[in-house]
């Protein structure tokens, strides 16, 4: 499947403010593409938790949103990456309820619910890196 | 005894102006957007002193400004209604725009024991119905204040205000 690229932006984390502010971004442009409110709310909130998971626990990251259109539809990736400790068992964060911080133990499994394509790859130690892809419908 | 006492005070720095108004025994809490963690902690901070200040026996979190809530944000509505409950106050919350609510709710996030109401009319409705008030009340002839007990149970049950609601 070939991708045609048409935008990308990168959010550099290392506070809340800027957890803030890339969520705000990321509503607008997925409203820019075309998604209804109550979906590119979805996108903002995913950006929202992955941020503050980066900001949590990696201490600073990056976010990246993609914006492509594929096989004739077009999709908002989000992907967030950080060199932090890693998760020692991814399974158990997104089968839900799992908090070591101020959350309600929602932002991995319920941040996969928001979107139609979500991976983790995390290695102790090494780090983490979340890529979440929604479809405009 | 209809009129609106209505006082506006403490700007939360960064937050604007009037994000906190008595109004009667009612603290209205308009929720600004894109609050940062700390900005949370603050307002709570901020609800509970005026709760106390101004005896406030219910709480009104306003989210119609709010357009992104997370999971984080869940956790200040649930732990605030909690610490309210604890000095006395009840917490209310109105103005959940229906993208943020359909978020929410496929998010997983649930918030037992808050209870909604459409709009300020409702909570209104609802505190002015409630029972806690009548022993203070001027037309019972407590003119200090004190605590009367033939009064008390004269003037009804200790019933839930959203009895009231429910009947509807």
């Amino acid at each position: 499947m070939v991708e045609q690229q048409s935008s990308q932006r990168q959010f550099p984390i290392r506070s809340v403010v800027d957890v803030v502010r890339a969520r705000r971004s990321g509503l607008d442009i997925a409203l820019k593409m075309g998604f209804h409110q109550a979906e590119a709310n979805k996108v903002a909130v995913v950006i929202s938790e992955l941020g503050r998971n980066i900001e949590l626990y990696a201490g600073e990251g990056l976010i990246t949103v993609t914006t492509y259109a594929a096989g004739g539809g077009k999709y908002i990736e989000v992907v967030a990456e950080d060199e932090g400790p890693g998760i020692p068992d991814v399974d158990r964060v997104l089968a839900g309820g799992y908090t070591t911080s101020q959350g309600m133990g929602l932002g991995i499994s319920g941040s996969r619910r928001l979107m139609d394509e979500f991976d983790i790859q995390s290695q102790v130690g090494k780090g983490t890196r979340v890529r979440a892809v929604k479809r405009l419908r | 005894m209809e009129e609106f006492e209505m006082d506006t005070f403490n700007e939360l720095g960064s937050m604007g102006t009037s994000t906190i108004q008595k109004l009667e025994n009612l603290l209205l809490v308009a929720v600004p957007r894109d609050l940062t963690d700390s900005e949370v902690l603050r307002l709570r901070r901020q609800v509970l002193q005026d709760v106390r200040r101004y005896r406030s026996r219910w709480v009104l979190l306003d989210f119609s400004r709010v357009d992104i809530c997370d999971s984080f944000f869940g956790r200040f509505i649930q732990s605030t209604a909690k610490m309210a409950s604890l000095m006395g106050a009840d917490v209310v919350i109105s103005g959940l725009q229906d993208a943020v609510i359909e978020t929410m709710v496929d998010l997983g996030m649930t918030l037992p024991n808050i209870h909604a109401v459409l709009d300020l009319d409702d909570a209104l409705a609802l505190s002015r119905s409630d029972q806690r008030d009548v022993w203070q009340n001027d037309s019972l002839g407590l003119e200090d204040g004190s605590f009367d007990e033939s009064e008390w149970e004269d003037s009804g049950s200790r019933e839930s205000p959203f009895s009231n609601l429910t009947e509807v």
